[in-house]
């Protein structure tokens, strides 16, 4: 069936649409780098989203859960092996991603007879010196992208580019600064999801389109404060200040409330 | 079907060997090193080594650090073949972390002690070749229990708990008895001191076994030399600087020798 090339292409291209469609209901995530090192954002439904990888590296993701463990162990495999063989500075996203993840991945998505991998990956690097953090993002068809400032995964690139621009005009310096803005960047980024699905759907309620969705901070709180009532906030930091060579730690329910801003923090529980 | 959290199992598999089995050749002196401890106080544990590693007659190196810190609640203090013993370090500090970052929840304390208790085992061939011996203490921070603990292992992986205290190395003989004469007649027992007197205590007793061991470093005011001291409490572990053992060195022990 896929023998002659065309149909090797329009199979790719099926499965792209496949996959673009799983994505739909995912929760975005979103990276931002502050003075205190990354903060690493989104809200899941019980089953985390946000992980450790190695001293210096955090991963977000969206998708499927079986699929980011997998790759989740791939990863840290990767990782551990060769900080031990080598040293935990040869451990760098970079070449996890370069010459391990991103090449899998993309073998995946092309050989059609097999099942792709349904995720979406957000690798947070903490350098070794402020100014040299960085982020990389891994699509489901294995291409990847380095950023500096902040990084962001949501259902389509439509999305991603309008959570981005939010978060470009936000001044981050303190970590709860950077809480606030993640926040409201991923308010941004899964209203327009939410608003897409309503739409494909044919609600009546859905007809503005997702570009002329009022972005004002009351109108994201409000939004906020829906989502909280649902879901749990994750958040967690490569933390420059934390002793000892493991940055990365989960912030806990207490943190997060002196963190959010006065809107939002007596609904955490 | 397997839980994918044995770092050790995953070098295994790749091809790693640890504890390669080799004689030593005659007449060729090994590196070794020396005097380590463990006791209980006030806070927590105390651990601790002097610097000194030695070949023989000869010294190798004075600025060894031989109280490891494995992860932010465990130290392992070594004494015996210093080859060995890092490289045990590192495979605990890679299991730890790796453990914890694919299961998403610490390793048990337990599961730490085991953990060193097989890398001891599969070194026995080397360590009775001469090649590898290794005594190591571990000390940590037992969650489960709410309270930091000492044990101590012999070179095939048997592990003893140290209710109060632990010694290990060429130089422990000396202090064992020190250990046990005060822990029983001293005015009040280790677990009692505060972390002060605790320091004191341990600069004292490694300054008597550099004294009767020529393979134990004492303190080198000179070149700024001080032993390793660690703490472990609840809150991790923590080092004392040696900004603030030097003052202590000089007002409560180098006026006794």
């Amino acid at each position: 069936m896929y023998e002659e090339p065309y149909k090797w292409v329009e199979a790719v291209g099926n499965r792209r649409t496949y996959l673009d469609e799983q994505f739909k209901e995912g929760a975005p995530v979103v990276g931002v780098t502050c003075e205190r090192g990354i903060l690493l954002m989104t809200m899941s439904k019980g089953t985390p989203k946000l992980y450790e990888i190695y001293d210096r590296l955090g991963l977000g993701g969206m998708g499927h859960p079986a699929d980011l463990e997998k790759l989740r162990f791939n990863l840290l495999e990767m990782a551990h092996v060769e900080g031990f063989n080598r040293s935990a500075s040869d451990v760098t996203g970079g070449r996890l991603v370069k010459y391990g993840m991103a090449p899998a991945i993309k073998q995946a998505f092309e050989e059609v007879f097999k099942a792709p991998f349904i995720v979406k990956i957000l690798l947070a690097e903490l350098g070794q010196k402020a100014g040299k953090d960085g982020f990389l993002t891994i699509n489901y068809d294995g291409t990847f992208e380095e950023k500096s400032q902040y990084a962001v995964l949501a259902a389509t690139s439509a999305i991603e580019q309008k959570m981005a621009g939010y978060l470009r005009e936000q001044s981050i310096a303190s970590l709860e600064g950077a809480v606030d803005a993640a926040i409201r960047t991923w308010a941004v980024g899964d209203r327009a999801q939410r608003r897409a699905l309503d739409e494909g759907e044919g609600h009546d309620e859905a007809r503005t389109s997702p570009d002329q969705l009022a972005m004002d901070t009351e109108t994201l709180y409000a939004y906020l404060r829906r989502c909280i009532a649902e879901k749990t906030v994750e958040c967690a930091l490569l933390d420059r200040h934390v002793q000892g060579p493991s940055k990365y730690r989960a912030l806990g329910v207490d943190e997060l409330k002196a963190l959010l801003p006065n809107e939002l923090s007596p609904l955490l529980s | 079907m397997s839980l994918q959290s044995d770092f050790y199992q995953l070098l295994k598999e790749q091809g790693y060997v640890f504890g390669v089995l080799g004689q030593a050749a005659r007449g060729q002196e090994l590196t070794t090193a020396t005097t380590i401890l463990a006791f209980k106080y006030r806070d927590g544990v105390l651990v601790a080594g002097d610097r000194r590693a030695t070949a023989g007659n000869m010294v190798m190196y004075d600025r060894t650090d031989k109280v490891l810190e494995i992860d932010r609640h465990s130290v392992m203090a070594i004494a015996g073949v210093p080859a060995t013993a890092y490289e045990m370090a590192r495979i605990l500090e890679h299991s730890f972390k790796y453990f914890r970052r694919t299961q998403l929840q610490e390793l048990s304390f337990e599961g730490k002690l085991r953990a060193l208790s097989k890398l001891l085992k599969d070194n026995v061939p080397a360590a009775l070749a001469g090649t590898g011996a290794v005594v190591p203490i571990f000390a940590g921070y037992d969650f489960e229990q709410e309270a930091a603990k000492i044990y101590f292992y012999d070179i095939l992986g048997a592990e003893f708990e140290g209710v109060d205290y632990a010694v290990s190395g060429s130089g422990s003989p000396t202090i064992r008895g020190i250990l046990h004469y005060v822990n029983t007649w001293g005015e009040q027992p280790l677990s009692a001191m505060p972390e002060e007197q605790a320091t004191v205590q341990a600069l004292r007793l490694l300054t008597s076994a550099a004294e009767f061991d020529s393979a134990t470093g004492g303190v080198n005011r000179e070149a700024g030399l001080y032993p390793v001291i660690k703490f472990i409490t609840a809150s991790g572990v923590r080092t004392m600087p040696d900004a603030q053992l030097k003052p202590l060195f000089e007002a409560k022990v180098s006026r006794h020798v």
